[in-house]
């Protein structure tokens, strides 16, 4: 969720209501565009606030923040218009663009006022642009400049790696732009979306200066914008053309709202096509007046929803008895549906004054069929003296085996704990793959409690998750049980004892067979059969597990498969 | 009982032999020797002790004592040298200057151990580090430390007295219980001693009368009960403490929301771990160049990096038109060319709405209520306020005509049947899939506001595709606050626990 810093004395005077720095004011407020105040900085007088709609780029500044809550505190009604004056710069584009980058936008905004917040802000919406909406600057990138130091014409051209070199922002020395991708800090975060091509996009003014290396980084010269400029160019260059404009129209009109006049650009493509660029026009859409009402539950009038979207910004014209064409402007490019213009009408009639309904209709409840038995199989751990214990189901193959005294994977797999289902970016090396068991897990709770008080009887009803060739994600979770018991008498017998009181009271015959596994003593450890199944097995916990987790005292477990104990148990009833 | 000053007459069976092992020596028992002196249980011994003790017969002195022992790292650098000493003593052979990587070469170090060593070689001053030639110089007499000669003392002793050790040693020990070498116990143990009333009573001397400890089968079978005189307890004494199984304390919270939903009438979903891309997105309407969709958000599943979608063609390619132009849906679309492989690669689900998505596809009732409690992932650190993988409780509802009334009533019910709220707060919200979207935060007297539930209706790009013609709710709810709250903890790890005292102390009520 994109988050930015607004500078509090400067939102209240835009939006020309005192809120008193009262945090429920303000959130009360802000939640009409979605947004939420994270972190009020009462030295700075900055606000941190996040925006949680991640479409909305118009809601990406301040400037854009407010102009939604006035309309929807009432102050304003109707979209707000814009126009660009006409054309004083061009820009020729390469035809060898045409499968790296091809579409190019620009604007000339003229006689801004720039002071370090507003250029702050800019700087702001261009990098949430850019990750958001721009998709990591694959989709479209920004590029502003200092219009006044360049000539136009512009060329949107190509470049080979060494071809080109220029001064990269915020650096003191020239590169080429194979350097660029090779050093600058945009060029190794962003180099992959043009590293691919024998050429790369680069952007010239009639001298042959360079203004940028789209979508990488502008140059040192030209491609800087301060507090002293007065003549922005802006500059948008993508793979999507409708995208391309968007962005321009967002950018710019950020800097419109700031006092600037917005001037036009011709765009020639290669094709032999040109566009005028940006485009401040606004979009329409029909709306029926029984859809809104079908949706909200409502029984609104045309006039009630016409006023009601005035007020969420939007222009309206009726066309019908109950029906109305929305004029949407420019900035609203998250508009995709008639259902986002009913969700602006809810929130300008306010969610807090729809009565809610609840339905009394023919549904019955239920739980998953095998919760019953499952359920029944934790209260008999518990009545066994066991204490029930939740653990991460994300986990390590050193956890899993290694310390289990599994000396390989293919050991592991042998007695069916293996392969792992790991994970391609793990982001701690403690967690990479899905456990394939659950005793693990209870060694390491138990690692964890030296120090408490003994003995300790410990279990847990979870899932696991191994390969199935078979199923549509490869993987199948399965519900296991595991259970130890920890103290200085812990023997097998312990264990045994715990499954013949558990398999009784599940009714299911049950046998303990001679099995290896080398997680437990040799001798010391069986396959549980029940139902001539197998469905787990018990032991003594071998003494290097128990070192390997730093355990003092001994230790006996037992790991079972409940689904195929709940498969038996169905099958016999 | 008996009173001070009263002959041993009419001390008891376990007293008598307590004493009689006190008295062979002037020193001090523990009470472990006086259990394998005595033949008594330890219980035993303690229960006469603190008789013996009410009566001033014997003297207790409690002390505590803290022992230092290695740990498993510890053994192992006892044997080795610590590995700060190895890279000197290579550094030595090695002429005392050159280049790090040669001297951890030489030193035989594991890579994961270097920036400790040189970490401690420089607070040692044994040598100095150049960090612009990569050069290590010898430096000052590198003589062993106090840590060094603990680890010797420990390597050969298994376990010492904290307070036996000088200060020097003491700050040793310290230190390396920073570094996790060494592990430190406290213990309490009693010391227990005859006092001169006790040794005075036990000259006068006596023999013990017939008092009964515990009733046996056989005094009950036989009828001797009725000869003997069955021991009076001093039953204000402590006794050792029963933990009883119990459900974890967090699960149980589940139990009873589930309970709730249920008698609600909502039906339980399931489904697994590992989802594809398109359960977890595509069916929900998020695009697939998505920045939600990128490797820091989702985990993505090592091998097979693909699975199959698990839904008709048909249906594939009706999402595949919606992302792209909204299909038939009414709906601009998200305009860029849809991938089907995309849709087929392997994930942990990063939220529980895949589940209702498969719902949606398959076995919808209408009218129908479900919900699922899913275990989820994603790339998380964790911290007071995140964790890798949580537990969300989340669901849908699908009812023709359904409005967004019904989603502010489903709401207001689960605000007061589940976080008995007594008033609510509305709020818009936003999720990618579901528009209008509410969020809806619940005040009771104990906790203030609490944001509790999310909601909102589908939206047509979502329904429409899947084959589903009535309007359907999707619904989460934030149970881990409300947990949190109840149980009075504010750091979200403690729902996965480690601390099996805690678990144990939390009350059922």
């Amino acid at each position: 969720m994109p988050t930015i810093e607004v500078d509090y004395v400067e939102f209240e005077q835009m939006l020309g209501k005192k809120l008193n720095k009262d945090p429920d004011r303000i959130d009360e407020v802000l939640a009409l565009a979605k947004a939420e105040m994270k972190v009020f900085d009462r030295k700075t007088g900055l606000m941190s606030v996040e925006i949680k709609d991640t479409n909305r780029c118009d809601l990406w500044n301040v400037e854009g923040l407010v102009r939604c809550l006035r309309g929807f505190l009432g102050f304003e009604s109707g979209p707000k218009r814009y126009v660009a004056g006409k054309p004083v710069c061009e820009v020729h584009v390469d035809s060898r663009l045409k499968y790296i980058r091809p579409y190019i936008a620009c604007s000339v905004v003229k006689d801004v006022d720039l002071n370090d917040r507003i250029i702050r802000g800019l700087m702001q919406l261009q990098d949430k642009l850019d990750h958001t909406y721009g998709r990591n600057r694959r989709r479209t990138s920004i590029g502003l400049y200092d219009f006044d130091q360049i000539v136009s014409p512009l060329s949107y051209s190509v470049a080979k790696p060494d071809e080109v070199s220029f001064i990269p922002l915020g650096f003191g020395e020239r590169m080429s732009l194979r350097e660029i991708l090779r050093k600058h800090p945009k060029g190794l975060e962003y180099g992959k979306i043009v590293s691919g091509h024998p050429v790369y996009p680069i952007l010239l003014d009639a001298e042959g200066k360079t203004l940028s290396f789209p979508p990488i980084i502008n140059s040192n010269d030209l491609g800087r914008v301060t507090e002293t400029t007065r003549n922005v160019l802006v500059e948008v260059t993508g793979t999507v053309d409708e995208t391309v404009l968007n962005t321009l129209t967002i950018v710019s009109l950020s800097l419109v709202d700031r006092g600037g006049k917005a001037y036009s650009t011709v765009v020639n493509y290669p094709e032999g096509t040109s566009t005028v660029t940006p485009r401040f026009s606004s979009g329409s859409m029909n709306l029926s007046i029984d859809y809104v009402n079908k949706v909200l539950g409502l029984n609104l009038s045309v006039q009630q929803v016409s006023r009601l979207l005035m007020r969420a910004g939007y222009g309206v014209e009726k066309t019908g008895r109950s029906s109305v064409r929305v004029e949407i402007p420019c900035y609203r490019i998250d508009v995709m549906h008639q259902v986002d213009l009913v969700e602006d009408v809810a929130i300008a009639y306010g969610f807090n004054n729809i009565e809610p309904l609840w339905r009394k209709f023919p549904t019955v409840g239920g739980v998953r069929p095998e919760q019953g038995l499952l359920n029944v199989a934790r209260e008999l751990m518990i009545g066994l003296g066991f204490q029930e214990i939740l653990t991460y189901t994300m986990a390590n193959p050193e956890m899993l085996f290694a310390r289990m005294n599994l000396k390989s994977h293919a050991s592991a797999t042998r007695i069916g704990l293996g392969p792992l289902v790991e994970v391609a970016n793990p982001k701690v090396q403690t967690l990479t793959c899905l456990r394939s068991w659950l005793l693990p897990c209870l060694m390491d709770f138990l690692g964890c409690n030296l120090h408490v008080e003994y003995p300790q009887r410990v279990f847990e009803l979870g899932k696991v998750t191994i390969p199935d060739a078979k199923a549509d994600t490869r993987t199948r979770d399965v519900e296991k049980l595991a259970a130890v018991s920890c103290h200085a008498g812990a023997g097998f017998s312990e264990a045994k004892s715990c499954l013949d009181a558990f398999f009784m009271n599940l009714g299911l015959k049950w046998q303990i067979k001679e099995t290896e596994h080398a997680s437990f003593i040799d001798g010391r450890v069986g396959k549980v059969v029940a139902d001539g199944c197998d469905v787990g097995f018990a032991g003594e916990v071998h003494p290097a597990v128990l070192e390997a987790w730093e355990v003092e005292n001994p230790a006996t477990a037992f790991e079972l498969n409940m689904d195929r104990i709940v498969r038996i148990i169905s099958h016999n009833h | 009982m008996f009173v001070k000053g009263k002959t041993l007459g009419e001390v008891r069976e376990h007293e008598y032999r307590t004493l009689s092992v006190l008295a062979t020596s002037s020193g001090k028992f523990s009470i472990p020797e006086l259990a394998e002196k005595s033949g008594l249980s330890d219980a035993a011994v303690m229960r006469a002790v603190m008789v013996l003790q009410e009566n001033h017969l014997v003297s207790v002195a409690e002390c505590r004592r803290t022992t230092v022992r290695l740990s498993a790292e510890g053994r192992t650098y006892a044997e080795q040298g610590l590995p700060e000493r190895r890279l000197i003593v290579a550094l030595k052979e090695l002429g005392g200057s050159a280049v790090l990587s040669r001297v951890v070469e030489k030193a035989g170090l594991d890579k994961q151990l270097v920036p400790i060593a040189l970490g401690w070689v420089r607070r040692k001053k044994w040598a100095d580090y150049e960090a612009q030639t990569g050069r290590l110089r010898l430096t000052g007499r590198q003589e062993e430390g106090a840590d060094e000669k603990l680890i010797a003392l420990l390597k050969k002793q298994a376990d010492v007295w904290l307070e036996s050790l000088s200060s020097e040693m003491q700050d040793a020990a310290k230190l390396l219980r920073g570094r996790k070498l060494v592990l430190v116990d406290e213990k309490t143990d009693r010391a227990v001693e005859l006092t001169e009333a006790g040794r005075a009573a036990l000259k006068k001397g006596a023999g013990t009368v017939s008092e009964v400890t515990q009733l046996s089968s056989e005094l009950i079978v036989s009828g001797k009960w009725r000869d003997v005189i069955l021991q009076k307890y001093n039953i204000e004494a402590p006794v050792a403490r029963t933990w009883p199984g119990k459900k974890h304390p967090y699960l149980k919270f589940l139990d009873d929301v589930k309970e709730k939903l249920v008698n609600l009438g909502f039906k339980e979903m399931t489904g697994t771990a590992v989802e594809t891309s398109f359960f977890n997105f595509d069916a929900l309407y998020t695009p697939q160049d998505h920045p939600a969709r990128e490797i820091f958000d989702i985990y993505l599943v090592k091998s097979p990096k693909y699975g199959s979608i698990g839904a008709s063609d048909d249906i594939v390619r009706n999402v595949k038109r919606t992302h792209e132009d909204g299909w038939r849906t009414g709906s601009k679309g998200w305009r860029y060319k849809y991938s089907t492989r995309e849709a087929k690669r392997l994930l942990l689900r990063g939220h529980g709405t895949c589940l209702s998505a498969r719902t949606l596809l398959k076995g919808l009732e209408v009218p129908g209520r479900y919900f699922s409690f899913a275990r989820c992932y994603r790339p998380e650190v964790l911290d007071r306020t995140h964790l890798t993988e949580f537990n969300q409780v989340e669901g849908i509802v699908a009812e023709e005509n359904l409005t967004l009334r019904d989603l502010l009533g489903i709401l207001e019910t689960f605000a007061v049947e589940i976080a008995g709220a007594e008033k609510v707060r509305l709020k818009p919200d936003y999720y990618p899939f579901t528009e209008p979207s509410v969020e809806l935060s619940a005040y009771s007297k104990e906790h203030g506001w609490v944001e509790f539930g999310g909601s909102g209706i589908f939206r047509p790009e979502v329904t429409m595709p899947l084959g589903v013609k009535v309007p359907v709710i999707a619904w989460g709810l934030g149970v881990d606050r409300l947990f949190m709250m109840r149980a009075g903890v504010d750091d979200i790890r403690s729902i996965f626990s480690k601390n099996l005292d805690w678990l144990r102390k939390q009350r059922l009520i």
